[in-house]
């Protein structure tokens, strides 16, 4: 013990006192006295005292109500009763009010000493007890603590989680858990995982966890799949080891893959359309080389030179393929891309139906700008206007009748620019008006048959205006003709 | 060498047919063309050909199968020879053989596109003596 014990002497004699200063003193202890109750227990209120001894027989306040008292303050203080009536009966009942033991007057300092001694120590188990149990109660705390900390953390994750015990009880999951895996009866922990799971493949796996000797078993990771035809989850599973590497369960952690799944088959499915798009062309002109080569034309130049221009038509179709894949690259790759910049459309397609006319002219086509309103500027990347009215223009000539025509026309309103492309052509088919502008579709008609395209500038023209927040419209009759229309926001 | 024999050609690439046509026409053949199935089978129909010649890709996909499922199931059409011309066998990464889809497909020889002459001229020339 670093600092002296304190003690309190409580005696109405003051030889008493003065010899349980002496005697005490000499111990090293810290001694204080008090002639009566009311002043020792006022000394009480001021000090933490170890050991009091006090007097069972004094006027004011007696010797029994004093512990009564000094032990409301502090439970803990050892009292030790000093009684000049060494009344069995009277020592009894100070024990039984909390005193730790008696001394009968008189007694010898070696007597005094002994029992104060005996006193404090028993002070001090009292306060390691009472630290140690202080120190249990706050680490119970903290554990309740990081508990429900660990449920907030698990429960907001949008992972599944999921824990079993080598009883196969389900012990701790989340609320994504519950959604992915349709877990049922998850109102209280411990029900049995086969109860709960619906899943056989993934209680199998656990079941493999749980029943492995393997220390160095570490992870398993497998795909799973639910009722919902349309969902895959990727499940990974390990088990839960304590400090000596003991299985104590496994936990499994879900991550819906769904999505992921989509755009893998997607892109797949985007891959082998290329493919095919890019060996038709590809086979055409290989076997126009091919016939050219073997000598079918046994020597006529003329007919040698056709093949070959068909080879090189086919050559330039291809490349615009290329070329339009490039660009839905491009305008995939996002707006790092896009150089916005204030843009006169009205001014642009006047071009554009300038650098149209002669083919247009070809084609028996009138082709003729009608803007109704005066568009203000926007802001907008200029190629990509450019390529997204061409494709629109060219369409529209490309895909109409002979002496037809295609008119421009424009309109306004509070937050969208509109150009509208109307043309008298070949129209398209309700049952395919909603996939105009999926990647590679062609319309497919007798008219249309002899039309060559890369079945990608609806495409490219639809990625174009939602990059630019608009969105474009068609309306259609069959042998009537079509209208595109494309809103683009108005700048702010 | 000069063979004769009325050959129909379906496919709904022109270039394909155009060049086929060439070379067929070049060796002595009649050609007929038709660019769907649909109108394959009104000239299988209204002609009567030697051999069809058959593109599996057209309009839809299962456009060819279809076809030669029709020609190879009518009593007066299923002696005419088909050579199944196609382009998918290596895009979609299997190749059709006559061992396996022989029974299903109901044609009677595959190539894949392209065809060069040489090899077209001698499948035609054996599918058209077998006949005989």
């Amino acid at each position: 013990m670093n600092t002296p014990a304190k003690i309190l002497v409580v005696d109405d004699e003051m030889g008493i006192r003065e010899g349980c200063r002496r005697v005490l003193g000499e111990e090293g202890y810290d001694i204080d006295l008090a002639e009566d109750g009311t002043v020792g227990l006022r000394r009480v209120q001021e000090k933490a005292y170890d050991l009091i001894l006090v007097d069972l027989m004094m006027p004011g306040i007696g010797g029994l109500d004093l512990i009564k008292k000094i032990h409301e303050i502090d439970p803990e203080i050892i009292l030790v009763v000093i009684t000049g009536y060494a009344t069995i009966e009277t020592a009894v009942e100070a024990t039984k009010r909390g005193a730790y033991d008696y001394l009968p007057k008189p007694f010898t300092p070696e007597a005094l000493a002994v029992l104060v001694k005996r006193g404090i120590e028993k002070r001090e188990l009292r306060l390691e007890a009472q630290r140690l149990h202080d120190e249990r109660e706050q680490r119970l705390l903290e554990l309740a603590g990081e508990k429900s900390r660990l449920r907030s953390i698990i429960g907001c994750m949008a992972d599944g989680v999921l824990v079993t015990n080598l009883q196969r009880q389900l012990v701790l999951w989340n609320a994504a858990a519950v959604k992915m895996l349709r877990l049922s009866d998850t109102d209280e922990p411990g029900r049995l995982m086969d109860h709960c799971l619906k899943n056989r493949a993934l209680i199998e796996s656990l079941d493999r966890i749980l029943g492995s000797k393997d220390e160095s078993f570490s992870m398993i990771g497998q795909e799973i799949r639910t009722d919902d035809p349309k969902s895959v989850l990727m499940a990974q599973m390990a088990p839960v080891r304590d400090e000596h590497g003991r299985l104590l369960g496994a936990v499994t952690v879900i991550r819906d893959i769904t999505n992921l799944k989509e755009i893998e088959t997607i892109k797949s499915q985007f891959v082998s359309m290329v493919a095919h798009e890019l060996r038709s062309p590809l086979a055409a002109i290989e076997g126009w080389l091919g016939v050219v080569l073997s000598g079918e034309a046994a020597g006529d130049e003329e007919q040698k030179r056709k093949w070959l221009l068909r080879a090189k038509e086919r050559a330039n179709s291809l490349l615009a393929l290329v070329q339009d894949l490039l660009e839905i690259n491009k305008i995939e790759a996002g707006k790092v891309a896009q150089k916005m910049e204030s843009v006169q459309l009205t001014d642009m397609i006047g071009k554009i139906v300038e650098f149209f006319k002669p083919e247009a002219e070809r084609q028996h086509v009138l082709l003729e700008m009608k803007p109704s309103v005066a568009l203000p500027a926007i802001q907008a990347d200029i190629q990509d206007m450019e390529k997204l009215f061409t494709n629109l223009v060219s369409n529209a000539i490309k895909y109409n009748v002979e002496n037809g025509s295609v008119t421009i026309e424009t309109s306004l309103d509070a937050h969208f620019v509109g150009i509208h492309i109307r043309d008298t052509g070949v129209g398209i088919a309700p049952a395919d008006l909603p996939r105009i502008f999926d990647d590679f579709f062609r319309a497919e008609t007798k008219r249309t048959k002899r039309i060559s395209g890369t079945g990608l500038g609806l495409t490219i023209a639809k990625k174009i205006v939602d990059s630019h927040f608009g969105h474009i419209e068609v309306e259609s009759q069959p042998d009537r003709g079509s209208t595109f229309s494309v809103y683009l926001p108005r700048k702010k | 060498m000069k063979a004769s024999g009325k050959i129909l050609l379906v496919d709904d690439d022109p270039d394909f047919l155009e060049m086929h046509t060439a070379v067929l026409q070049n060796h002595g053949y009649d050609v007929l063309t038709a660019t769907s199935g649909q109108e394959g089978l009104e000239r299988v129909r209204a002609e009567m050909p030697d051999l069809i010649i058959l593109d599996l890709m057209m309009e839809k996909h299962d456009a060819g199968f279809s076809f030669s499922k029709t020609v190879k199931t009518d009593p007066l059409f299923r002696k005419i020879p088909i050579l199944m011309v196609t382009s998918v066998a290596e895009a979609t990464g299997f190749r059709f053989s006559l061992e396996e889809d022989g029974y299903w497909m109901k044609t009677d020889d595959f190539l894949d596109k392209p065809v060069m002459p040489e090899v077209l001229l001698e499948r035609v020339d054996k599918l058209l003596r077998k006949r005989e």
